[in-house]
């Protein structure tokens, strides 16, 4: 039911407000900043270039660099993330024995501050006093550089992002696996369906929508990675782990190029906007199948 | 018992897979809790695993910690906890007022008043500090409140193009979350420079970091909450109307109250995002309201490996957490969040 009151605006517009003057103004802000040639150190008064400082850095072989670190590490995250959570959730709505008990822990990386996280994976991975590298001397690798090497580093922060946002997809898997109906694996159990084909059969497409859904969340949060990277490697070795956030902030904060981070943040904006757009056109016809 | 529930030898081997993700989640935060209570020696001579049995605990880093010698330990525990609270509470009250709005009332908004506001926002921006050569912050203002007013005032005639409605509202709430913060809070830092250049400081104060937390948590409110009011049975709220009460008083009289579950997952979601946040604060702060994340995140740079003074600094990051993690699994249980996920 919908009802007329003049009152509703005052309920609407202090949100509205907020959101416009401190997301999107900000947003037109950098926009118009964009195309503008706009350095604070050295001072460069600002000056209407155009497309230039996204030519600029669409040439710029660093951008493609990041771009591509980001995907994979975005990517390869994600999939573990699922794969791991869909397991665990699947665990606990079958009342695996503690399933109280794990539930509430295996919410807990969660919740952890990830600058806090990076600095206890740095302990953890230190390649001469840290406990992985006892762990791994006992196969007989002794000292593996695992944030000073570039496919190492990716790896440690891969493994780093599993561990801290496989509770995500738990917690909204989970969610969806109680509300499902009993009926239908009454009825699949009394054809004696092995538990195999009842997955495929009936979970894992019903479960469709919300896996989707999952996904894309932790897609889009994995794009905007930042923290983790800034201090478990900050970037290094060279710019082997530099992310797109981690990419606007040099140029941002070390350089002062106003103009071109602006129009840098756009690309990476851009680049989350086309990724989302693609995602759910191959999805689309998935969804409406199961529908 | 029902028929999903595993039964036999497989119910073993999956527990024995979630003891083994249960090691892989928790060893991490046992390592940081046992080494925030390390001597120096104990961490640099190789890994220790057990207090009293391989290394003797000690409460040196604590003690340190607490007195200060370590930075501004304590102004920064409080900013975060105030800035925290705060942002959490309100994005929570407007969050759901908003929701409720959406939810109970019609908004109908044009898009070419949208579109008329971006341009004019943008334009008077320009306009202001390229023709006129108006600082930059006063530009800012003023283009945005013609652009505000502006758009309210056409959106009452019939213009041509599409009418958006409540979902479109929401939608358009939501797809704040699908920005990457960088982009935003680089320009609003630049923007809170400019106001300070007016003589409004924005940046390093708490006004100033409250706010841009509660802008970003609202999205976040708003698609619980609406959920959730809309699962609210309607009637109490028609008999109110009936009686004439207020639409005001049926909110904080009724609404609220009944949606008290609700309210207090959507808070501790909230408080959580907030506590943790770490690029905002780094941009927006620079001492006075720096946040716990910022000091944890520079001890590493400041001191090298003192690996115990870390633990100690990161542990106060995490325990409150803990306490919101067993709050959290306690409404999993009850399917409180599930009316989140459809």
């Amino acid at each position: 039911m919908t009802r007329e009151d003049p009152v509703k605006h005052f309920f609407l517009w202090p949100a509205v407000l907020v959101v416009l003057a401190i997301a999107i103004f900000p947003l037109i802000y950098s926009l118009a900043n964009s195309f503008m040639s706009l350095r604070l150190v050295p001072p460069r008064p600002a000056k209407f270039v155009g497309f230039e400082n996204y030519i600029d850095l669409i040439s710029n072989e660093r951008f493609w660099q990041v771009v591509q670190t980001t995907s994979l590490i975005a990517f390869t995250s994600v999939a573990f993330q699922f794969a791991i959570g869909f397991a665990i959730a699947l665990a606990l709505v079958k009342k695996v024995k503690g399933a109280d008990f794990f539930r509430i822990s295996f919410l807990l990386p969660m919740l952890v501050a990830p600058v806090a996280v990076a600095l206890i994976a740095k302990q953890i991975l230190n390649p001469t006093m840290g406990p992985l590298n006892q762990f791994t001397s006992l196969f007989g690798y002794t000292n593996l550089p695992y944030l000073t090497e570039a496919n190492w580093a990716l790896g440690s922060l891969i493994a780093v992002e599993i561990w801290q946002w496989t509770p995500f997809v738990v917690l909204l898997l989970l969610a969806g696996l109680q509300g499902m109906p009993e009926d239908v694996y009454e009825a699949a159990e009394l054809e004696n369906a092995s538990p195999w084909s009842q997955f495929w059969g009936i979970t894992f497409p019903m479960m469709l929508p919300i896996s989707a859904a999952v996904i894309f969340i932790r897609i889009v949060e994995s794009f905007k990675i930042m923290d983790t990277v800034f201090v478990m490697t900050g970037g290094g070795p060279g710019i082997a782990t530099e992310t797109l956030s981690l990419f606007a902030y040099q140029e941002g904060f070390k350089k002062f190029n106003l103009g071109y981070t602006s129009a840098l943040s756009f690309l990476f904006l851009f680049v989350v906007l086309a990724m989302s757009m693609i995602y759910l056109a191959i999805l689309k016809p998935y969804l409406e199948k199961y529908k | 018992m029902s028929v999903r529930d595993l039964r036999g030898v497989r119910r073993h081997w999956v527990f024995m897979c979630c003891l083994l993700w249960f090691a892989f989640s928790m060893f991490p935060l046992y390592w940081v809790a046992i080494t925030s209570f390390k001597r120096p020696v104990d961490v640099v001579g190789g890994p220790t695993y057990l207090p009293f049995v391989d290394f003797q605990p000690t409460l040196k880093a604590w003690t340190d910690l607490f007195s200060g010698i370590r930075g501004e330990f304590f102004s920064n525990f409080w900013s975060s906890t105030i800035v925290a609270l705060s942002a959490a509470v309100i994005a929570t009250v407007i969050g759901t007022m908003a929701a409720y709005a959406l939810v109970r009332f019609t908004f109908r908004v044009r898009l070419l008043s949208g579109i008329a506001f971006f341009i004019v926002a943008m334009g008077g921006f320009l306009f202001g500090r390229e023709v006129l050569g108006v600082s930059p912050g006063l530009a800012s203002i003023v283009a945005f409140c013609i652009a505000l007013a502006l758009s309210i005032f056409i959106n009452r005639y019939r213009l041509p193009g599409p009418v958006l409605g409540n979902d479109d509202i929401v939608f358009w709430f939501v797809s704040q979350r699908l920005f990457p913060p960088i982009v935003v809070a680089f320009a609003l830092f630049l923007l809170y420079t400019e106001m300070g250049k007016l003589g409004f400081k924005m940046t390093d104060t708490y006004f100033g970091l409250t706010l841009a937390y509660v802008a970003f948590s609202l999205p976040i409110v708003i698609w619980l909450m609406r959920d959730f009011i809309a699962s609210l049975p309607i009637d109490v709220e028609e008999a109110a109307m009936v009686d004439n009460v207020p639409t005001w008083r049926i909110f904080f009289g009724i609404v609220l109250p009944m949606s008290k579950p609700g309210l207090i997952a959507t808070f501790v979601i909230t408080l959580a995002f907030v506590w943790n946040e770490f690029l905002f604060a780094l941009f927006l702060t620079n001492s006075k309201w720096q946040t716990l994340p910022i000091l944890v995140a520079g001890q590493n740079s400041q001191r090298g490996d003192e690996w115990w003074a870390i633990s100690a600094a990161a542990l106060v990051a995490i325990l409150p957490m803990i306490l919101i993690a067993g709050l959290l699994g306690r409404m999993m249980r009850s399917g409180l969040l599930a009316g989140a996920v459809k």
